[in-house]
Formats: structure tokens, sequence, C-alpha cells
């Protein structure tokens, strides 16, 4: 294994956030797969709604719409869909002890309207879920989840979410909830064990948002992993291209034995992925001159991220990628 | 709803997953209708310097900012329309709700320097939904526009906000919220034994966790508020029946992909079961086919065909060129660009037939080549919608 690869590897915690539509999901699904490949037992955790990554991860679903348990994708492979009332069932049966008085709690109307509405619960109890998760141990002591991967919300709730502990601490000065909000923080903040991946586009709009998040998550007192380039397309290697161009443009379309030989389309196509390739360039060396480092470049691929196959297929990218990454991930 | 009956609307919001450019769109339909003649106002919750910079506005702030006139004369509009955008605090909305309904200087004191409020208003989740609905109403009673273009947060559950009035009026005047107010008050009430007891249990949980001092800063908190408690409940319902009202159009931006497809098939369910109709849809960043006609099928003939074709026809006209490699790179480009051409219209075609929308309130904008936070692309793109709609 090389370093950077053991680096991240060897973290218990790794949150991968960034804009919306950058591909969160399946870089975390393919960050899963890498990890399980180098036999470290990882889950790849999902908030909320949407359960995309059994389908992604090639998980059998389970019966039943929410799985309290994790599935198996494959070996040392396993997937959950984290649901905020679960958890939070969960956390009052633990921390009360009567299972009853954790229902009757649970199931009060009034107290269900409150937590409709009252925000930052579900930030909190997500958190505690997943420190309970990251520190929890077998029989020989070891432990249970060496691995767990979050795709996080995008940018402004994956915020919220890291920001949720620091809020409480304002707020809360003893009591158990300050206790518990005192050792997920602690695990947050600890860089040897949580790491914070950012995801992005090589555009304006993904590239600015990166680098604020960057700087707020900081601010948090998080540790950062190297930021993910992801959808780059490959460049056209076209040596002389004005002049071949010129030439191109030059012909008369109604020779051409194909429409793939249409000089129009040729021209357009070709001057289309040279404008793209200059603008991925200027963003690339962006995010490296500001980041202090190169970021990890993921193609492109053309048939999509739409199952395991595609996970695994950039799987094998992103472990290329950190192979060649010089960088060293600073804790 | 043709693009043209959008801007009829009062509300128009836009509505996506984040990444497929919802901002550029609602900056794009603010210009289209300040073409048409109206006063506009965009609201964004998104930063968004450049468009800023674009707009010449300077920074976005809580209040509105007016685009000067010669940018819009630049942009096209010339008829007395005006554009104004301002982008959403959280923290200042919540703020103006105190000072409009706390009943005295003590009160919003109270609230101001209360723990839980003054972090609750910027950090904490679902408080930028709920100010984003009261900003709209705000400015939509007073009347200062004739349209108001809503670019909804790009969240995970990206439709949270139209919970956000609904769930704020429910949490508002839940029981459980007047027993943790006024515990006293219900005892002695015999019809609210059973509802009592309940609750007594639920707090006396809660409180073995979140220890005392939380509670009582929560219930300091919402005592503040109580004062002003009905003041809000009518404000969500009022949002609440402004979104489902016919002056509020909804306009569903997506990106080719089949991912962002399905989300916006999803959204558009969602929409639905809240009783919300779609004005259309904004399909952003589609690759063209740049040729004539539809995109071709992929055929690895037809690409060693046209390869051959292509490096004669170079090595005859510039014999110093590299023939065959530029052809070969060349073919390989488009025949990727076709690709993905085909790989969008078939996404249309699915979201066509998957949305009950007529096809004109389809519109298609090609992913463009330059920087699209700059005026002139914002006017391309609200022309594309509005005036000359290709079929791409």
């Amino acid at each position: 294994m090389t370093d950077l690869v053991a680096q991240l590897l060897a973290r218990r915690l790794l949150l991968v956030t960034g804009k919306g539509g950058t591909g969160k999901t399946s870089v975390a699904a393919a960050l899963g797969r890498l990890a399980a490949d180098a036999g470290v037992r990882t889950l790849v955790v999902e908030l909320g709604h949407a359960a995309v990554l059994p389908d992604l991860l090639g998980a059998q679903r389970a019966s039943g719409d929410r799985p309290r348990e994790p599935l198996a994708a494959g070996p040392n492979l396993f997937t959950l869909r984290l649901i905020p009332e679960d958890a939070l069932l969960e956390y009052l049966e633990l921390q009360l002890r009567v299972r009853r008085l954790a229902r009757g709690i649970v199931g009060n109307a009034g107290f269900r309207r409150f937590l409709e509405a009252a925000p930052g619960w579900r930030e909190l109890i997500t958190l505690g879920k997943l420190w309970h998760m990251v520190t929890r141990e077998d029989a020989r002591g070891r432990p249970v989840w060496p691995l767990i991967v979050i795709d996080a919300p995008a940018t402004g709730h994956g915020l919220s979410l890291l920001s949720t502990p620091t809020v409480i601490l304002d707020t809360v000065r003893l009591g158990p909830l300050r206790r518990n909000t005192d050792l997920v923080q602690a695990l947050l903040t600890d860089a040897s064990r949580t790491l914070v991946l950012i995801v992005s586009l090589l555009e304006e709009l993904p590239v600015n948002e990166t680098l604020e998040l960057r700087a707020r998550v900081r601010e948090l007192g998080l540790g950062l992993g190297p930021v993910i380039a992801n959808g780059v397309e490959p460049p056209l290697v076209l040596p002389d291209a004005e002049r071949v161009l010129e030439v191109v443009a030059s012909l008369d379309g109604a020779n051409a034995p194909s429409p793939l030989a249409d000089p129009r389309a040729i021209c357009a196509s070709a001057r289309h992925r040279l404008s793209r390739a200059r603008m991925h360039a200027g963003f690339l060396e962006r995010l490296a001159r500001e980041t202090a480092s190169a970021p990890l470049v993921l193609p492109w691929l053309e048939q999509g991220v739409d199952g395991p196959d595609g996970v695994a297929q950039l799987a094998r990218h992103l472990r290329r990628a950190l192979e060649q990454s010089t960088d060293e991930v600073r804790a | 709803m043709k693009p043209e009956r959008w801007l009829d609307c009062r509300v128009l919001v836009t509505v996506g997953t984040g990444g497929v450019g919802k901002t550029t769109v609602a900056a794009a339909l603010g210009l289209a209708a300040a073409r048409a003649g109206k006063s506009v106002l965009v609201m964004t919750i998104d930063p968004a310097r450049r468009l800023a910079d674009a707009l010449g506005t300077g920074p976005l702030g809580h209040e509105p900012r007016a685009v000067p006139v010669e940018r819009l004369r630049a942009a096209g509009v010339t008829g007395g329309g005006t554009l104004s955008a301002l982008m959403l605090d959280t923290k200042r909305t919540f703020d103006e709700l105190v000072l409009r309904f706390a009943p005295d200087p003590a009160a919003r004191e109270r609230i101001f320097s209360n723990p839980i409020y003054r972090n609750l208003t910027d950090a904490l989740g679902g408080s930028r939904e709920y100010s984003a609905m009261e900003k709209l109403r705000q400015m939509h009673v007073e009347g200062r526009y004739d349209l108001i273009v809503l670019d909804t947060p790009p969240a995970s559950h990206a439709l949270d906000f139209l919970d956000a009035p609904r769930r704020l009026a429910g949490f508002l005047e839940s029981q459980f919220l007047t027993v943790l107010l006024h515990p006293a008050a219900v005892v002695g009430r015999a019809s609210l034994r059973l509802f009592r007891s309940g609750s007594e249990l639920v707090l006396k949980g809660l409180e073995r966790i979140t220890g005392l001092e939380f509670l009582t800063s929560i219930s300091e908190f919402l005592l503040a508020f109580e004062e002003m408690l009905g003041g809000f409940s009518e404000r969500a319902r009022e949002v609440s029946r402004l979104l489902r009202d016919p002056v509020c159009g909804f306009v569903l931006v997506a990106g080719p992909d089949l991912q962002q497809a399905r989300s916006a098939e999803s959204f558009w369910q969602r929409l639905q079961s809240e009783g919300i109709q779609l004005a259309g849809l904004v399909l952003n960043r589609v690759h063209a086919w740049p040729g004539a006609g539809a995109a071709p099928a992929d055929d690895a003939a037809e690409a060693d065909r046209a390869v051959e074709w292509l490096a004669g026809e170079i090595a005859s006209r510039a014999p110093e060129l590299d023939a065959l490699g530029s052809a070969r790179a060349l073919v390989a480009a488009t025949r990727a660009q076709a690709a993905l051409a085909r790989r969008d219209s078939g996404v249309r075609e699915r979201l066509e037939r998957a949305l009950p929308l007529e096809p004109e309130a389809v519109r298609a904008i090609p992913l463009f080549a330059e920087d699209v936070h700059e005026l002139e692309a914002l006017a391309r793109m609200a022309r594309l919608i509005f005036d000359e709609p290709e079929r791409v």
C-alpha cells in the first residue's frame, strides 16, 4: 500500500462532501470499494431519504424499507442508511435503559410534531450514531468498523452537520448531552481519526465552493484530506490544433463519407473539448495553488457510475490517483 | 405552460438538485422578465459572487440591490424593466421577525441574548428554509415587484423548504410546546390528563438525557417567542397558500445525465403530492450535436471511414501536419460528442415522457463553452428559454 492510500485507510471516519452534483455519492462508494479491496472492513453510510448505495455497491436489499443493520456488498464492504428518527429511538433506549419509556417518548404525538420542526437534533443524533459505530468493539476489543465512509450532505447542510457539536457545546454546559457531544467533537476534530474529503468539478462554482468549504471546515477544527477533482474530461491531444482546425473548416461537408466526418461537427466538437480542457487545467492549477497540494483527478467515465461496475472502475482510478500523488495527509 | 406565460406569474420558484445551475437559470429568468418590461427581484441562497459581478450589483446582501441601468441595457433590457437581486440571510430574517413582533424591548433582549436563539438562527439545519420562505412572503406582500424569482436552497432533500412553513406551524401549535411552556397551566384540566401524563413522561425522559439546563434554555427561548407565535403560525400558513396559488410557478431545473433525470422525476412526484403544479422544465448543460440532423449512432466502421477521409484531406492540403494522428484525435472527440448528445437527448425524451408538460414547456440550454457567469451568457440563456428555443 502506498503512503497516501495507507494514510487514508488508517483513518476511522472519512466524510465525503462538496457542492451538489459533483458526484459525492459515487466517490464515497468508490472509496469504500477501494478500502474493502485493500482488506479494510468498511461501512459506507448514506444519510437521509434516498437509498442509492445498495444499488450502487451491489448490496442485496433487505426486506422492509428501513433496515437497521448494515447490508453486505461483498467481502469487507457494507452499507447503511442512517435515518435520524431510528437513531433517536435507539439512543433513547440506550440512555434510558427502559425500552417502554423510549418508545413512549418517540410515540408521543406532541413530541413528534415538536421533532418535525425542531432544528439541529437530526444532525446531532446522526453524529452520535456515527461516534457510536466508530467506537464499538467486538468481544476481543477490536473495532467493529475500522473504517466508516460517509456520503455526507452537500456544502450547506454538510456544514450544518459538522458545526452542530460546536453549537451545542456553546449552549449546554452540563449533563449527559454535554458529555456525549464532547466525545463526538473529540472524534471529529482528531485528524488522525477523522478527515473531510471534498469532491469538486473543475469548474468555476464548484471550485469556489470547495475553497470556501475548506476554510470553514478548518475553522471548525476538522482535518482535511486531498481535494478530489471528479468527472475530468480527457484532454484532446492535437498538436498544431489551430492549423489543423483551419484545414478541417475549409473542407466541404458534402463530400464527407460519414456524419462523424462532418467538418462542422468535427470543428465544433474539437473546439468544445479544447476550451473545456483549458478551463479544467486552469481550475486544477488554482486548486493546487490555493490548497498547496495537487488534487486527486478522477476521469469522466463514459458509461457513468450507475452500479458496482462503475464504482469498481472509479475505485481503480481513485487508487491510481492516490498512488501517483506525492502529497501527504497532514494530521 | 409556455415560457412566455411563466413571466405572468408573481412568483417563480426554481427547484432542482445541487449543481444543475438553478441560480444561473433563476437569474436568466429574471433577466428575461426585465426584458419584458417587468420589475423583477431575484432571491438567491448562493453567495453567487460572479453573478453579482456580472450583474454589477456589488456583493449581494439581505436587501435588494438593483442592477445598474447600463448593464441592463447591455443585456437587452430597454423597455423600462428593472432587475434587482438579494441574497438570503437567515440570521437577519429571524432578527427582523423578532424586531417586528416582540411585544417590548425587554422581550426582544431576552430573545437576542438567549444562547439557543443566537446559535439556532445561523448554524442549525432547517432555519435556512424557514427564512427563505419568510423573506419570500415579506417581499411578496410588500408588492414592490411584478415578479419574484426564488432560487431554492440546494438541500439534500431539496424540497424541505416546502415543508418548512407547515412544520413551523405544526411545531408552534404542538401541545408538547404548551406543556413545555406552561406545565402548571395544564395541571388540573381533567380533559388533558391523559395527554399530560404522556408529555410529563417525555419531559422527564428528556431531562435525564439533555440535563435540566438545556431544557431550561429551550423553554426560555420558547417562552420569549410565545407572544409572537400567533404571528409566526399565520405567516407560515400564508406562505403555504402562496406556493400553491396559480400566481406561483415552479420551474424544474435538471441536468442531462441519468442520475439528475431521476432526481428530476422524484422532484416532480414530490411537487405533485404537495399539490403544486409544474410550470416548466429547463434542461441545463445539454450537449448539442453540432452537425446536421440528430447525433449519429456509434459505429466503428463509420469512424474508420471518417478517419481515412479526413486524414487524406488534411494530408493533401497541409502535408506538414500529422494527418493521421490529427484525424484520429478529431474523430475520437467527435464520437465522444455524439455519444454525449445521444445520451442527453435520450434523457430529454425520458423526462418529456415522465413529466406532464406540453413540449413548449420544456427548454434545453446547451453546455456553454464559455463562462456562463458573464452577462452576455446570461442574456443568451434568457433568449434560449424565451425567444429562440433550439432543438438540441
